[in-house]
């Protein structure tokens, strides 16, 4: 460790001050823009905001699309993650590239996919009315769940990624010794398997989460007007309205969401850490 | 644990949800139609054809790769020095530094692009380029300090210590020991660096101009003026293009140790 | 080493940054679609004519209109083309300047509708259209505006965005076969909330319209005139709806941006957009019914288009003032009933 802090602070300064600069601050004259109507600093902007049911109905519409998501790819996180760690490593290897692989991919075509998979004349409907589970194509586009969808497709590989990494740091015997103890496949994932790998979800759910609540192209392509989240409110309200308070507001409200999910589950997971 | 079974299906509908819109888009790109469908009516190469006969995804590749590289550099060239700091001295402030260099993870993008549109763009009336530039560069920065950061707390400073003890000068000694080191760290950081430049949607939504489009945007326009396979066979390409960078990634410098 | 990378750099990105400055460019705002028929009717001919680079910004007439608003202290754009009620805002923010019609040599040919549609001097018509209801003829029948209420197009419609040039035409005239036309248009936003789950969508752009139709999300939405030529190239079929209320429609006018320093540029391209010429092309390529009371053309053309002296002087236009006016209601109204 050198001491000269002279010369640490010239090393670190350029990239301080141009991230201070080109993004911290506009960004706060962005939040201050809702705090601060004709010149005096008040919270008016924000009463008329949460005043309006349409505001709190899409405010609701994201916080449980991003819950959904999140909980979803925890679910299907855990299984899938359990049954990629139990692979030869060759498969295991490839496994992981599939899974990588949907990152590869532009958002903007992933979602178009969507659209073309979750219409009416889409293989979805072809594939339910073929097995007879609906004899009309069932609508699918322009509602909450085909957001859902394609955020689920979107974020899940980061859940799988971070449960896979952190159950290859579970020491190995954790689990035949809670076998011989007799314990069955619930038990051992509760109680042993959900406290080992917390700060794994605590990661993966805090991305989900933030990256969730925060999408643009996907609730905007798939959701249309008729689905309203946060941000698509926001670029309605900027681009058409020229609306910088709302924007500012909805911005907040925002930031506040992705930092509150982090503190939440952090506090999960070392609430009861098994050390 | 051996539930042979379920894992089975449980990993074969995760791959299929996953991996099944890929497929749909090479699929439809190679369509004979004149609609994007799945499946696809016909085999024809006409829309891969289409995608580089198209003046404007070729001036939006370039942009996109205009900035991706050279926002990426810059990121680097701000990001190592700043990397060195915070893990080889005992500085100051450091955990102020590297809050107010993340931040732009924590912030979602769209607020990011309308906050520089308004109060960086308009008021001092930048240049749309230099705009896309100065956000890239902000936006990748959090990338390289993380990245290289890691590869910087794994090399044990010690040989460092010795060549200065040895007579080498503080900045040789970065240069000649350090860095090369380093060196498949800063390349991780370089593509990961690259990879979300590229990708970048929402900052570049607001910030783009007439006739100044990142390739996405450029996508996410002509999508919403022309519903054809051009799209998805852009896509395609450029899905074949990052997975190729990321397997030569993994073979030479062994990429997924860095992120 | 690290120098010269940031040597090279500066060099590249200063050369790239400034490569724009050497022929004269016209930025133009225009709407979204037809724009390969756009290239090849307006775009190519013009810039070899005048020797100058064109570069189109595109999107719906109200992202365009906010974006000149921000851009008021310094105008990215020198000339754009929106809605009448759109220009009208504009004028009254400062944004336009008076269109100096002396320059414009195909000016005297415009139908009198056109020649000066809000009465101020600072827009051109262009373009007129009606609007009505394109529809899957083998799947429904539409026969007045209520139809796109009723049971048959339950889950099968899509309705324009309060928020587009369509949106309140089309309720106007929801509202006049439900026997309700007051201008609040209350009683059609109330009806459309209530029938809110059997819409599909509410569209921002008529672009979508076509991927909607082709992929049998929807049998029915109300169009303007100028995107019904892409939905009839589709291989399903789809009928233009003559209502026994009647057709609605509007008029898409120029404006030159105050401040703008391309303004000789912007007024040659009007009035080239305006000539004969290019009138009876877009015509016949069923882009844009023609403003130009000389254009002729085939009966067949004219039956897809909207055409001719009879019908500029029936289409039925909501003057700009008054909607201006009613907008703030309109959208209030509308996210409280509508998009609840």
């Amino acid at each position: 460790m050198f001491q000269n802090r002279a010369e640490a602070l010239t090393l670190a300064l350029p990239a301080a001050t141009f991230a201070a600069l080109v993004f911290v601050l506009p960004v706060i004259v962005l939040l201050s823009g809702g705090l601060h109507v004709e010149g005096r600093w008040t919270l008016e902007a924000y009463q008329r905001f949460f005043a309006d049911p349409l505001n709190r109905l899409v405010i609701w519409r994201t916080l449980e699309l991003g819950a959904l998501v999140t909980a979803a790819a925890a679910v299907i996180g855990y299984a899938s993650a359990l049954a990629i760690v139990d692979l030869p490593a060759a498969g295991k290897s490839r496994m992981i590239g599939l899974v990588v692989l949907p990152l590869m991919i532009s958002p903007v075509a992933r979602t178009y996919a969507w659209l073309v998979i979750l219409g009416r004349a889409g293989i979805v409907n072809k594939a339910l009315m073929l097995i007879g589970l609906t004899d009309e194509p069932v609508r699918v586009l322009f509602t909450q769940t085909a957001v859902f969808i394609g955020l689920l497709q979107l974020f899940l590989p980061l859940m799988v990624l971070s449960l896979v990494s952190a159950l290859e740091n579970m020491p190995n015997d954790v689990i035949p010794a809670a076998r011989v103890l007799g314990a069955n496949w619930l038990q051992i994932f509760v109680k042993v398997v959900l406290p080992l790998t917390r700060e794994g979800l605590v990661t993966g759910g805090t991305l989900v989460f933030a990256g969730s609540v925060t999408a643009y192209i996907t609730p905007a392509i798939l959701g249309g007007s008729k689905v309203l989240t946060l941000v698509t409110l926001l670029y309605q309200r900027v681009t058409i309205a020229n609306d910088l308070v709302s924007a500012s507001v909805i911005a907040f409200i925002l930031i506040v969401m992705s930092f509150s999910a982090n503190l939440l589950l952090n506090r999960i997971a070392t609430g009861r850490s098994l050390k | 644990m051996t539930m042979r079974q379920p894992a089975i299906v449980v990993l074969g509908l995760l791959v299929a949800f996953l991996v099944g819109p890929f497929v749909v888009i090479v699929a439809a790109s190679l369509s004979a139609g004149d609609t994007l469908a799945f499946p696809p009516q016909g085999f024809s190469l006409r829309w891969v054809a289409k995608v580089f006969a198209e003046q404007s995804f070729r001036s939006s590749f370039a942009l996109s790769m205009f900035l991706a590289v050279f926002a990426t550099l810059a990121a680097l060239v701000l990001g190592i020095p700043a990397s060195y700091a915070m893990s080889r001295y005992s500085m100051p402030f450091a955990e102020a530094v590297r809050t107010v260099v993340s931040s732009p993870i924590i912030v979602p993008g769209i607020i990011v692009g309308l906050a520089l549109l308004r109060y960086l763009v308009a008021p001092f009336g930048i240049n749309v380029v230099v705009a896309l530039f100065l956000a890239h560069t902000a936006l990748v920065l959090p990338y390289c300090v993380r990245v290289v950061s890691a590869s910087l707390d794994n090399l044990r400073s010690d040989v460092e210590e010795a060549a200065i003890l040895l007579g080498s000068s503080r900045l040789g000694a970065f240069f000649r020991v350090v860095l090369p080191n380093i060196r498949n760290g800063v390349l991780a950081a370089f593509i990961l660096g690259f990879v979300t430049s590229f990708d970048q949607v929402p900052v570049s939504l607001f910030l783009s101009g007439p006739g100044v489009q990142t390739l996405p945007i450029d996508m996410l326009g002509y999508m919403e003026r022309t519903y054809d396979p051009s799209v998805a066979a852009l896509s395609s390409l450029l899905a074949f293009l990052s997975i190729g960078i990321m397997f030569v990634a993994e073979r030479f410098i062994g990429f997924s140790r860095y992120v | 080493m690290k120098d010269r990378i940031l040597a090279t750099a500066a060099v590249l990105f200063m050369a790239g940054a400034t490569a724009q400055a050497q022929e004269r460019t016209l930025t133009i705002s225009v709407y979204a679609f037809a724009q390969d028929a756009y290239a090849k009717i307006v775009y190519q001919p013009f810039e070899k004519e005048c020797g100058c680079k064109l570069v189109v910004e595109t999107g719906n007439s109200a992202e365009r209109l906010t974006k000149m608003e921000v851009n008021k202290a310094e105008p990215v754009i020198d000339m754009a083309v929106m809605s009448m009620a759109d220009a009208l805002s504009a004028a009254r923010q400062g944004l336009v300047d008076k269109v100096d019609t002396s320059k414009l040599s195909n000016f005297v040919r415009l139908y009198d509708i056109a020649k000066d549609p809000n009465q101020d001097g600072m827009s051109v018509g262009y373009t007129f259209y009606a609007t009505s209801i394109a529809y899957r003829s083998d799947k429904v029948k539409i026969t007045s505006w209520n139809d796109l209420l009723s049971k048959q197009l339950a889950g099968r419609v899509a309705l324009p965005n309060i928020t587009t040039n369509q949106g309140p035409p089309a309720l106007y005239m929801l509202g006049l076969a439900m026997g309700k036309d007051t201008p609040d248009l209350k009683a059609s936003i109330d009806a459309v909330g209530e029938h809110r789950n059997d819409i599909v969508t509410f569209y921002n752009r008529s672009s979508q319209l076509v991927q909607l139709m082709e992929q049998d999300e929807i049998w029915a939405a109300p169009i303007g005139r100028f995107a019904w030529a892409p939905l009839r190239k589709l291989d399903v079929p789809i009928k233009w709806a003559t209502p026994k209320e009647g057709q609605t429609g509007g008029l898409n006018v120029m404006v030159v941006t105050r401040g703008s320093k391309n303004r000789d540029l912007a007024l040659q391209l009007m009035d080239f957009w305006l000539s004969t010429k290019v009138q009876t092309d877009l015509a016949n390529a069923l882009v844009d019914s023609p403003a130009n009371k000389d254009v002729e053309v085939s009966p067949e053309v004219a039956e897809n288009i909207t055409y001719g002296a009879e019908t500029a002087a029936n289409v039925k236009l909501i003057p700009s003032a008054v909607e201006l006016a009613n907008r703030e209601n309109w959208l209030s109204e509308w996210n409280a009933k509508v998009q609840q």
